[in-house]
């Protein structure tokens, strides 16, 4: 028996689905056209080579209603452009546009551009939707130039020329912002740059006056070439590569280099190890994973880490760094849903997660000071997590909480905060495998067994 | 080759010709032009129609 991907349906061509750990897709005659065009070019060939496209394989078909059936090594762990940082979705853009110019090249197009497309594997962009790659035919328009604009183009457009953030943007409507949101975004000096004049303003001037309009034929009839989808592919890909954004001055980048995110590293490194050793997990869930340090750790003992926090500038100077951990950008206390289509498009972060192992270094405190969740509410969701809990608990003497409490009265502050009450709350959930004191006493590692 | 499941919409197809450079703009233009004139064919042959109704004889 096999079980549908519950994002993949849209495209009648081509669809995902898993049987035990095995992930197939299945093509309809199309989908194996399309298939069969392109793994015969030398793009194929190269792209999967070098790791920019998913390996895959034609096997049998496990049902009589697909003329196809395709096996793709399973990604470790999947995100969403929503959970991305700038970079992040700046390399996953290039991919897109260098995968089309050189499939282009060979005879192919692909009919879509959407991130969701993409996949991160071990630190390094991967295209994954094999049955988004169908043969050209000439005359033809590159279908998926308005998706890669709202999609990829815009959001980063509105990180680099206006400060601001796109994963809000992308979470609240995966379809991404259309040109008009992005022409009333922009200022006035960024809207005549002569690049967003053309993708952005005029692009939503056209799409207002010829919505509906049916001019492929006019088009194909015009001359419109392949070479045209190429010229405009190669100034997108100059566009896209010089957008920046530095995060420098923001969040933790400037905190963690001055104050104690580095004290106590090596003594919670060593805790963590002996719960790796104790628990060899496959999956590693490293909450206010800040630098991922020890996501890092968790990596190197082998396991999938995935490094989660609220902080941009850090996981994003984590991911230039190279690193294989994989990168979530949430807010822990509003983590990415379960939407789109049914509610289960998207499946929600915690749900995707499906840890073996939880890290919660430096972040039960943030929960009960500054987010103003209830220490039993704190515990409940640890043990809601169905996993070994590495946890850091922090005590109101200790400086950073001074800090954060500096413009709280104690009445505003839920009761349940000691050591000694984070022990009986923890009590009935779990058992604790081991404890440690840290240094000037005021912080104390647990490692925790569900019951 | 036939359009996907993606609505590719009318505005960014047209545009994208003209970002393909000078070429483009051509084809651009000589597609909208050949729009004009198959909106403008069309409405001519809806009015002659109309104009046409009354000669119909009714069935009934």
């Amino acid at each position: 028996m096999h079980r549908a991907d519950p994002g993949s349906f849209r495209d009648p061509a081509s669809h995902v689905v898993f049987e035990g750990d095995r992930v197939l897709r299945l093509l309809d005659q199309r989908g194996l056209d399309g298939w069969n065009a392109l793994s015969n070019t030398k793009f194929f060939e190269r792209a999967t080579g070098d790791g920019r496209l998913i390996e895959s394989k034609l096997v049998d078909s496990p049902d009589g209603g697909s003329a196809a059936a395709l096996e793709h090594p399973k990604v470790p762990f999947i995100s969403y452009p929503y959970e991305w940082t700038f970079s992040m979705l700046k390399d996953a853009a290039l991919l897109q546009l260098d995968l089309l110019a050189e499939a282009l090249a060979d005879g192919i197009t692909i009919k879509d551009a959407t991130p969701f497309n993409i996949q991160f594997v071990d630190g390094r962009p991967v295209f994954i939707d094999i049955g988004s790659f169908e043969e050209y035919a000439a005359g033809e328009p590159w279908i998926g130039y308005r998706q890669f604009t709202r999609q990829f183009l815009f959001p980063l457009m509105l990180r680099a020329e206006a400060g601001v953030p796109f994963q809000p943007w992308l979470r609240g409507n995966p379809e991404g912002p259309t040109a008009g949101d992005v022409r009333r975004l922009l200022g006035f000096w960024q809207r005549l740059k002569p690049a967003n004049l053309m993708h952005v303003s005029l692009q939503a001037r056209m799409e207002e006056r010829m919505s509906g309009a049916a001019v492929r034929n006019e088009l194909k009839t015009a001359g419109f070439s392949a070479d045209l989808i190429l010229a405009n592919v190669k100034k997108l890909r100059k566009l896209v590569d010089g957008f920046t954004w530095s995060g420098s001055g923001e969040g933790w980048i400037e905190y963690q280099s001055c104050t104690h995110v580095g004290r106590d590293r090596e003594s919670k490194g060593a805790f963590l190890r002996q719960a790796l050793d104790t628990h060899r997990p496959g999956r590693v869930l490293d909450m206010g994973a800040n630098d991922g340090h020890f996501s890092k750790l968790a990596a190197e003992s082998g396991a999938v880490a995935i490094a989660v926090d609220g902080d941009e500038p850090v996981l994003d100077a984590l991911y230039r760094q190279g690193s294989r951990v994989s990168i979530v950008l949430t807010d822990l206390t509003n983590p990415s849903p379960s939407q789109g289509w049914a509610g289960e498009e998207r499946p929600g972060l915690i749900a995707r997660a499906q840890p073996d192992l939880v890290v919660a270094y430096g972040l039960i405190h943030h929960l009960i000071y500054t987010a103003s969740i209830p220490p039993p509410a704190v515990i409940e969701w640890l043990a809601g997590l169905g996993c070994p809990v590495v946890v850091e608990f922090v005590a109101a003497e200790d400086e950073m909480v001074a800090k954060l409490t500096a413009n709280k009265m104690e009445a505003e502050l839920h009761p349940g905060r000691t050591q000694s009450d984070f022990e009986t709350l923890v009590a009935p959930h779990f058992e604790t495998l081991a404890t440690e004191s840290l240094g000037n006493g005021t912080r104390a590692l647990y490692s925790l067994q569900p019951r | 080759m036939f359009f996907g499941y993606l609505d590719a919409g009318s505005g960014s197809l047209i545009l994208q010709a003209i970002l393909g450079g000078a070429a483009g703009i051509l084809v651009a233009f000589k597609a909208w032009k050949a729009r004009l004139t198959g909106k403008r064919a069309l409405a001519e042959a809806e009015a002659e129609s109309e104009v046409d109704e009354p000669a119909v004889p009714s069935e009934s």
